[in-house]
């Protein structure tokens, strides 16, 4: 199977994708996921950049990684103004 | 000084306001509680404590609300407090008997964390789902019939706004604080629940306890801990008992055998929780839907607008600040003077009057002066923070504010310390991390504030001269004073990439704002924070500030009568006969009063040169002789301790001119001006003041500390007088050698 995950930060405005994993320090990782970005959190890429403000869960989040911090995402199937929500990635 | 508890015998139930940042919390406060709201800090934190009391089925209730919070694992001050507040752990305070917490419509899922969190204490809770309009203009959908039959706890809708669902909220918490507490549901795996249960056991069952009970829920917080913030406070405490850090450690460490990894265990079972409690319940849009939250920040986070819109938004700020607390600056000026005049005339002569009116009136006149400005700033940052501006004028300015070492939050505070650094200071609360925090404080005073202005401005017209370039274009004073500026823009952004490479070093976590959805200001919401900070301010200026000004006042009027202001003494005496013995309308009285009035500056002068403080210029002379500075530049310095602007007044007074130097005023300034460009070394004929010697006064007031103002506020935002006398320590030592470096190469120059 092909590994179909890419990093956050190759996602462009206005694209939509499901987290699948968060890979640094276990505490950030753990701060990012109580602050609700997580394995399965679907997101939609509003500003790209480093910080990116992204859609998350129907408000918006400002965010800035450092290197030692990784988001891998899946990229939803492409549609026509991109679905936040309730999109089964392929 | 412990916060007033209500007595036991009144029978008031403390109940704590529990949610995530930006869900209405204090909104719903607010509307609870009304005005019978006040506003403290949590005993030797810094974290304000909101109470406030209202009435619920017949009971007393005291509303705390708690700081926001994603979590009560702690890992900044807020959620430190919020954490034991609920656990009952906090020194000195009671523990909450129960709990409402405030979930966004739009995001259960993160609210609904926090709840499984709370619903481990073993307290009546009370969900009050908040901003359901919202929600729905985002195409959510929530369920709240289905949200009843799988909590355990009473829901109820609220829109905090407009005051909807309050009185329901009311009847729900007086119901849930009648009934049993609900049943404690843990989503943990059971070798996790193993742990804790024997983890609790042991503590209540070791020898060194003493036989303290803990919270139900505490093994659990303990054992997650990740940063380990609870325990090693509850360690320094001594709440825990002897070997409880190992006991902690070899629990950990079973646990991550058994395969429950610390802390992602928590993540993982409390969020299969909520999805479960959630799924059904809550309907998400299937295609997206621009809300107008998002067509605003099109425009409002774009790079070239938004930042277009963002520099306009400061230079408002800016404006209003400057300009439109200008003529109330002046009234509180006059009623300073009036005041003052006024005890003058009601108290005889004497060390009492010259206490009032010059070390009360005058010292602490001199930091209200700024309350304008000061009102001004909080009223537009509070109608920003409200409105939602705020946190995308952080996200602009992160990129900026991450190449210093800090975050976009630090932004705000430095800003505000362009109008004074008090207010930045006391902005710098919303920077989570606390070496990002500390770092802003410091350097937050090196910025120019509006008290160094009138100090430039004095110093700049006198001895700057005003040649123009480029076709009259620029001036050399517009320069030098943009220059200053400059100087404290550097310096700032230098001390804080020094700081968090060395002080205050540490790994920096993940930068995360949440962007709150624009909404209309709330008078309410705004009135109330500015009332709040202006009081925070203005209690800091009622203490220490007032200490500082009698002190170095006292410094200066004794010793009274020196033995060298005899013969001057005399001479006036003489001047006065002979005045007594003219005719009331002789020609030469208008010159006697003329002559009279000179002795008697000469004498005030020829005091505060004998006075301590006059003393102590002479013995720090040496130290500022390599500045280019004489005794009486040094004094002056020395009594503009408390507030740099106070330095215009004392060189009038050092320089003969008599106390009332009105800096305002052009004919004063320009007296004052050519006072000082006659003043002359003593024993030779040399002037003091050259070009190299102003730029050393300007700049050492650039970087010094002088502003007690400043350091009181530090003290009250750290906890602890090591940051500011570290704060005074370092800016005098870089104003010292600021202006030593200026007055020697500009006398090079000069020279050569």
């Amino acid at each position: 199977m092909v590994d179909k995950t890419v990093p956050l930060e190759t996602l462009l405005a206005g694209e939509t994708a499901t987290v699948s994993r968060i890979a640094g320090h276990r505490h950030d990782v753990h701060r990012l996921e109580e602050f609700g970005l997580r394995g399965g959190s679907r997101i939609r890429m509003f500003r790209t950049g480093n910080p990116c403000i992204l859609a998350l869960g129907g408000g918006k989040v400002c965010l800035r990684c450092d290197p030692q911090l990784r988001i891998l995402v899946e990229r939803a199937a492409v549609t026509p103004g991109g679905l936040p929500e309730g999109v089964q990635p392929r | 000084m412990p916060h007033p508890a209500p007595t036991t015998a009144e029978q008031v139930t403390t109940v704590a306001l529990v949610g995530n940042p930006n869900t209405g919390k204090s909104t719903l406060f607010n509307a609870l509680v009304g005005v019978r709201q006040h506003v403290g800090n949590y005993p030797g934190v810094t974290v304000e404590r909101k109470a406030g009391r209202m009435a619920a089925g017949g009971r007393a209730l005291e509303v705390i609300d708690l700081p926001g919070l994603y979590s009560l694992a702690p890992r900044s001050r807020d959620e430190m407090v919020a954490c034991e507040v609920l656990l009952g752990e906090f020194k000195g305070l009671d523990r909450a008997q129960a709990v409402i917490c405030v979930a966004d419509a739009s995001n259960l899922q993160r609210s609904l964390y926090l709840l499984s969190q709370v619903l481990e204490l073993g307290l009546p809770v009370v969900l009050a789902v908040n901003m359901i309009d919202m929600a729905e203009e985002h195409g959510i959908e929530v369920d709240l019939e289905s949200l009843r039959q799988r909590l355990p706890i009473p829901v109820v809708a609220v829109q905090a706004n407009r005051r909807l669902g309050v009185e329901q909220l009311k009847a729900a918490l007086s119901e849930a604080l009648e009934a049993e507490a609900p049943a404690r549901m843990t989503p943990f795996p059971k070798p996790f629940e193993r742990e804790a249960a024997q983890l609790r056991g042991w503590f209540e069952a070791a020898p060194s306890n003493g036989g303290a009970s803990f919270c139900p829920g505490i093994a659990r917080r303990l054992l997650l801990d990740a940063g380990g913030y609870l325990e090693a406070d509850m360690l320094a405490r001594e709440r825990l008992p002897d070997g409880a850090g190992e006991e902690l450690a070899q629990a950990r460490a079973r646990l991550e055998q058994e395969g429950c990894r610390i802390p992602s265990v928590e993540t993982e079972s409390r969020y299969a929780w909520v999805q479960k409690v959630l799924d059904g319940a809550v309907r998400h849009p299937e295609t997206y839907r621009p809300s107008f939250s998002d067509r605003v920040d099109a425009v409002l986070t774009h790079r070239l607008w938004g930042t277009l819109v963002f520099a306009l938004v400061m230079v408002a700020v800016f404006q209003a600040v400057f300009v439109g607390a200008e003529p109330l600056m002046e009234w509180i000026e006059g009623s300073r003077e009036y005041v003052g005049n006024w005890i003058a005339s009601v108290v005889p002569e004497g060390a009492l009057q010259s206490l009032l009116q010059k070390g009360v009136v005058g010292g602490v006149g001199a930091v209200i002066v700024f309350l304008p400005q000061i009102v001004i700033l909080f009223l537009f940052l509070a109608v920003l923070e409200d409105c939602g501006y705020i946190a995308r004028a952080a996200y602009l300015a992160d990129r900026m504010m991450a190449r210093v070492g800090l975050s976009g939050k630090a932004f705000i505070p430095m800003l505000s310390s362009f109008a004074c650094a008090v207010p930045g200071i006391m902005a710098a609360r919303v920077i989570e991390d606390e070496r990002d925090r500390i770092t802003t404080i410091l350097v937050a005073p090196l910025l120019t504030c509006s008290a160094r202005l009138p100090v430039y401005a004095l110093l700049i017209a006198a001895f700057v001269p005003s040649w123009t370039y480029l076709g009259g274009l620029l001036n050399l004073q517009g320069l030098v004073l943009a220059g200053l500026y400059a100087l404290g823009i550097v310096v700032a952004v230098v001390a804080a990439l020094l700081l968090k490479r060395t002080l205050l070093r540490g790994a920096a976590p993940p930068f995360l704002l949440e962007l709150p959805s624009y909404k209309w200001p709330s008078p309410r919401n705004v009135a109330y924070r500015v009332v709040q900070r202006v009081g925070q301010f203005l209690r800091c200026a009622g203490t220490l500030i007032f200490a500082v000004s009698i002190l170095v006042w006292a410094a200066l009027y004794y010793p009274q009568n020196p033995p060298s202001a005899e013969p001057l003494r005399e001479a006036r005496h003489t001047l006065e006969t002979q005045r007594e013995n003219l005719p009331p309308n002789a020609p030469q009285r208008a010159r006697l009063d003329d002559q009279i009035a000179e002795i008697s500056r000469e004498i005030t002068g020829e005091q505060q040169r004998q006075s301590i403080l006059g003393r102590l210029g002479r013995v720090i002379e040496p130290v500022v002789r390599p500045l280019g500075w004489d005794w009486r530049i040094g004094c002056a310095v020395l009594a503009s301790l408390p507030a740099r602007e106070v330095v215009v007044a004392t060189m009038g007074v050092i320089y003969n001119l008599g106390e009332d130097v009105d800096h305002d005023s052009e004919d004063d300034r320009n007296l004052l001006q050519q006072k000082m460009r006659a003043a002359v070394w003593e024993g030779s004929g040399r002037p003091i003041f050259t070009v190299p010697v102003a730029l050393s006064i300007l700049v050492f007031f650039a970087l010094c500390a002088q502003c007690a103002a400043t350091l009181a506020v530090m003290r009250q935002e750290t906890g602890t007088w090591r940051w500011p006398a570290f704060a005074f320590g370092y800016m005098t030592l870089l104003a010292y050698a600021g202006a030593f470096v200026t007055y020697q190469v500009g006398t090079w120059i000069a020279g050569g």
